[in-house]
């Protein structure tokens, strides 16, 4: 088949970007467990027994609001998890399973915001949060969030229901279930590695979001993670060790989800793209 | 058990008809079978009894209750499915029960019956396992042990044999007709294959293109077939057809020249053009001297039996039934004898005329 | 969404039928309808009132993009901003797409040993946050550490060091290429599975009729992935110029130095939110957002009735 030297080329190549991809991920969890001193004489050199310190994460902790802002950070992902499966897997059922007479229209409705981000309304966004006195609540980011991410939900998940056999919910039918619990004891049971796959991957941009923190809950404890990391980081900008702790803190939690969910993040990348 | 009546049912998708005017008798405790070509409405059909597809005109009835407007699970039916639609989430016994938990049948009741469903049909092993663990055979004995402890008026099975295997089809074939006869059920069953009607129906309904063409006994059909399309459908190898020119008194001429004497129906006149059909084994091989002829292009050999392939003038080719040694050759010229008692004859409308 | 996979309900009335469709889909109707659409229409809307001194709103028809597009006070950083933007969508589409479609090129040939692991490995930065790569390599750019310096000088290219981000000609490119190593796994990873599907036959037919692998890739697989490749490119033109986190991280929200990485969604922050230099303007920061609504949904319309009905598309 190939070449022996065209497959050295070929991972030589596949390393050297690896490399290129993980070289400052590395650099920087590296560094954060280091004195001052060996971050700025050595940085390439992993720490060793003189160079070791866990100062920075000292100084994050020690603030005691990085607490906080993960525990914010997991409740608005959770929420936003469990309604978007919830009212996406719900929408996509009826879309899929029932003829009605606006279902193509409603379908088109649902699936414009796949493509228009939910951004360019912040401005009524957050009039209409100021307006319902939920400026600076987790409640707001959820909302928000569910919006942006039920149009992929429900164009995804009613793919899915769309590849339960028809007859299954006919065998329902017949066996007399009515139509709440079709979909409660035969479609959700059934759509659990799909809702799977959608949760992923809604929870990463929702995770990492700046920008709706940023506008909608930047103060009184109620930060995401990703937001209190970036005040954090404004605030200690000269303290080397601090700075590249919080940066880990923030990297490490990520990357142990991702190794452990990359396989359904991946698929779920797909199955939405295939479209 | 319950007899289910079916008077000018008709259903269409936008403008395509695909049942017109159906009327067919259920009787009570017997099995009918629907055959026919994909696209013959014989699904749609059985699904409108179930309440699967909403009809556009007629009535069903199910024991005498006018079913019409009822959901599938107030008509007191059981369905099979083709792919057995189990639930992939539940194991067997679950599976079974499914139904009757969500009609608040009491836990005792619900249990006795699925035992009793299970011992019927030897799954008594096989209750806590999910349907992936299970094989195409036993998959299907749970779909009909799902129906059976519904305790339904009419069982529905639509193709439920098209999954298996050619062995265990043969099997399965003969369990449904022990379990028709156990449970002196009213069974509508939808097949393609017209061994499963010939086999299990007492009454098999031949449906093409949205009608019915003839119901009756299995060998009513075989030896009294209404006309030319279920003449064609039942029986394999099909039944052989020759055009035919009525030229006197039991005299007739195909349109290649050759000459037959066989008794005509009533009213044949003279100048008629009719269609002449016979089942392969009721002709047989004889020398190219007077009546039909034409030239040997192969001979299946299926064993006891063997099928000889006759190339007629015109382009039609015959198929007859040969047992023992073939004196000819392929290419060679062959007389083909009719049984005179086992020959149909069609008008130019395909009827048959007797 | 085939007929005949959708169902008549026989036996439920009008009403209950209703009733069903109303439970199963009223939550995701209203909560996207008052969260994103009815926020994106009040956003246009606004885009054409104008807020007088005392607070009061009053209509001003088309006159705030009028000033938008011509007042200069609004019209340069608006066209800076729409320039720049332009380009940052340019490196992209030449840097980031290209290198994702080599990697899965790569990534996609037959028997290739840790294949999973690449390709996980590859995608990690875009896991993270946008704010954690914009800080990560603010650190590593940043001559205060000298990681650059160092990692340049090992290549014999240390006269290439400087602070990038700091020089008004290369922050916006430096900017672009942080981008470009953050999102390059998303082209990378769909054009994988483009590729994987097509069937083995394909290119064991292309092989048996003497192409060798150079060819078949260029002949027979890229033909068959240009839909991929036209989805990548729409979905790269809307997260572009949709696009503000890194900028605001790396440059802050005035975007400097002096303007020159400033992009629409640092204009429109600014705009909305203000900053030292003008008080908050709701009113244009909806003008704004409303025309990055109509160059994205140009972009769109351009995919769908241009580029997708161009494309010839193949099912296997």
């Amino acid at each position: 088949m190939r070449s022996r030297f065209s497959t050295i080329a070929i991972h030589a190549v596949l390393l050297g970007y690896t490399a290129l991809a993980l070289f400052p991920i590395i650099l920087v969890v590296m560094n954060s467990m280091k004195m001052k001193r060996a971050i700025f004489l050595s940085p390439l050199t992993p720490p060793g027994p003189t160079s070791f310190d866990l100062i920075g994460y000292h100084r994050v902790f020690a603030d005691g609001a990085i607490g906080t802002y993960y525990m914010n950070s997991i409740i608005v992902t959770l929420g936003t998890i469990f309604f978007t499966l919830l009212f996406g897997a719900m929408a996509g059922f009826a879309l899929s399973e029932y003829k009605f007479r606006f279902s193509k229209v409603l379908g088109l409705y649902l699936s414009i915001g796949i493509m228009v981000p939910i951004r360019l309304g912040s401005v009524a966004i957050i009039s209409l949060i100021s307006g319902m006195n939920l400026i600076n609540t987790l409640t707001a980011l959820i909302c928000v969030y569910v919006a942006q991410n039920l149009p992929l939900a429900v164009f995804i998940l009613s793919e899915f229901v769309h590849q339960i056999p028809k007859d299954l919910r006919e065998a329902a039918r017949c066996d007399g279930l009515s139509e709440y619990n079709i979909f409660f004891h035969i479609v959700l049971p059934l759509l659990r590695p799909a809702m799977a796959t959608v949760a992923v991957f809604t929870m990463i941009p929702v995770w990492n979001d700046l920008w709706f923190p940023l506008l909608l809950a930047p103060s009184n404890g109620k930060q995401t993670i990703t937001l209190g990391v970036q005040q954090f980081l404004g605030q200690y900008v000269t303290d080397w060790n601090a700075v590249l702790a919080a940066l880990s803190t923030a990297i490490i939690p990520v990357l142990i989800f991702y190794v452990l969910f990359s396989r359904q993040l991946i698929r779920g990348l797909t199955s939405g793209a295939v479209k | 058990m319950a007899h289910v009546s079916i008077k000018s049912l008709q259903k269409s998708y936008g403008t395509v008809d695909v049942l017109k005017d159906i009327d067919l008798e259920v009787e009570d405790g017997s099995f009918v079978v629907l055959v026919g070509p994909s696209g013959c409405g014989k699904s749609t059909l059985l699904r409108s009894v179930a309440g699967l597809e909403a009809v556009n005109g007629g009535e069903i009835s199910i024991g005498g209750k006018r079913v019409n407007d009822l959901a599938p699970a107030k008509r007191e039916i059981a369905m099979v499915f083709q792919s057995y639609a189990l639930y992939p989430h539940m194991n067997v016994e679950k599976n079974m029960g499914f139904g009757l938990r969500f009609a608040g049948t009491p836990k005792a009741e619900i249990d006795a019956r699925v035992t009793e469903a299970a011992r019927i049909l030897r799954l008594e092993a096989l209750l806590k396992r999910r349907p992936r663990e299970l094989s195409g055979g036993q998959r299907q004995r749970v779909a009909i042990g799902r129906a059976i402890v519904r305790k339904p008026q009419v069982f529905l099975f639509d193709e439920p044999l098209s999954n298996l295997d050619a062995a265990l089809r043969v099997n399965t074939r003969v369990e449904i007709a022990k379990l028709h006869k156990l449970l002196k059920a009213t069974i509508i069953y939808v097949t393609h294959d017209q061994v499963e009607a010939m086999t299990l129906a007492d009454k098999i309904v031949v449906m093409n293109q949205g009608r019915i063409e003839q119901a009756g006994k299995p060998l009513d059909l075989y030896y009294r077939p209404a006309n030319k399309f279920v003449a064609n459908f039942i029986g394999s190898p099909a039944m052989n057809m020759v055009e035919i020119e009525v030229t006197g008194k039991n005299r007739m001429r195909t349109l290649a020249g050759d000459e037959l004497a066989l008794a005509l129906p009533r009213g044949a006149k003279v100048g008629d053009r009719l269609t002449l059909g016979a089942r392969p084994e009721h002709l047989s091989l004889g020398a190219p001297i007077k009546g039909l002829k034409g030239q040997l292009d192969l001979v299946e050999r299926l064993g006891e039996v063997g099928y000889a392939h006759i190339d007629m003038p015109g382009g039609a080719r015959f198929i007859v039934e040969v047992r023992g040694e073939i004196e000819t050759g392929r290419g060679n010229g062959v007389g083909i004898v009719i049984d005179p008692k086992h020959v149909h004859f069609f008008d130019a409308d395909g009827k048959a005329l007797h | 969404m085939a007929d005949n996979q959708q169902v008549e309900m026989v036996g439920m009335n009008r009403s209950a039928y209703w009733r069903v469709l109303a439970f199963f889909l009223a939550p995701a109707v209203v909560i996207y309808t008052l969260f994103s659409v009815y926020p994106l229409l009040a956003t246009i809307f606004d885009s054409l009132y104008q807020r007088q001194e005392g607070g009061a709103l009053t209509y001003n028809g088309l006159g705030n993009f009028h000033t938008l597009l011509t007042d200069d006070t609004w019209s340069k950083p608006f066209w800076n901003a729409f320039r720049n933007n332009i380009l940052f969508f340019i490196i992209h589409m030449c840097v980031q797409n290209p290198i994702g479609l080599a990697l899965a090129a790569l990534l996609s040939l037959k028997q290739l040993a840790f294949r999973n692991t690449y390709r996980t490995l590859i995608f990690m930065p875009t896991m993270l946050s946008v704010v954690i790569i914009g800080f990560v390599w603010q650190l590593i750019l940043s001559p205060l550490w000298g990681v650059w310096k160092l990692f340049l000088q090992a290549l014999h290219l240390g006269f290439l060091f400087g602070p990038y981000l700091g020089e008004e000609h290369i922050a916006l490119l430096t900017i672009s290429l942080v981008s470009v190593w953050q999102f390059v796994g998303i082209p990378m990873i769909l054009i994988y599975t483009a590729l994987l599907a097509i069937p083995d036959d394909l290119v064991d037919a292309a092989t048996v009729d003497g192409l060798n692998q150079w060819q078949t890739f260029f002949h027979v697989k890229l033909p068959l992935i240009w839909p991929t490749i036209g989805l990548v490119s729409v979905l790269t033109f809307v997260a572009n110029f949709n696009a503000f986190d890194l900028i605001y991280v790396m440059e802050g929200a005035l975007a400097g130095p002096n303007f020159t990485s400033d992009i629409m969604g640092t204009l429109f922050y600014r705009t909305f939110f203000g900053n030292q230099l003008q008080p908050g303007d709701p009113t244009m920061g909806s003008t704004i957002a409303t025309m990055m609504f109509l160059i994205i949904l140009m972009g769109l319309l351009v995919y769908l009735y241009v580029i997708q009905r161009r494309i010839q598309r193949y099912s296997f």
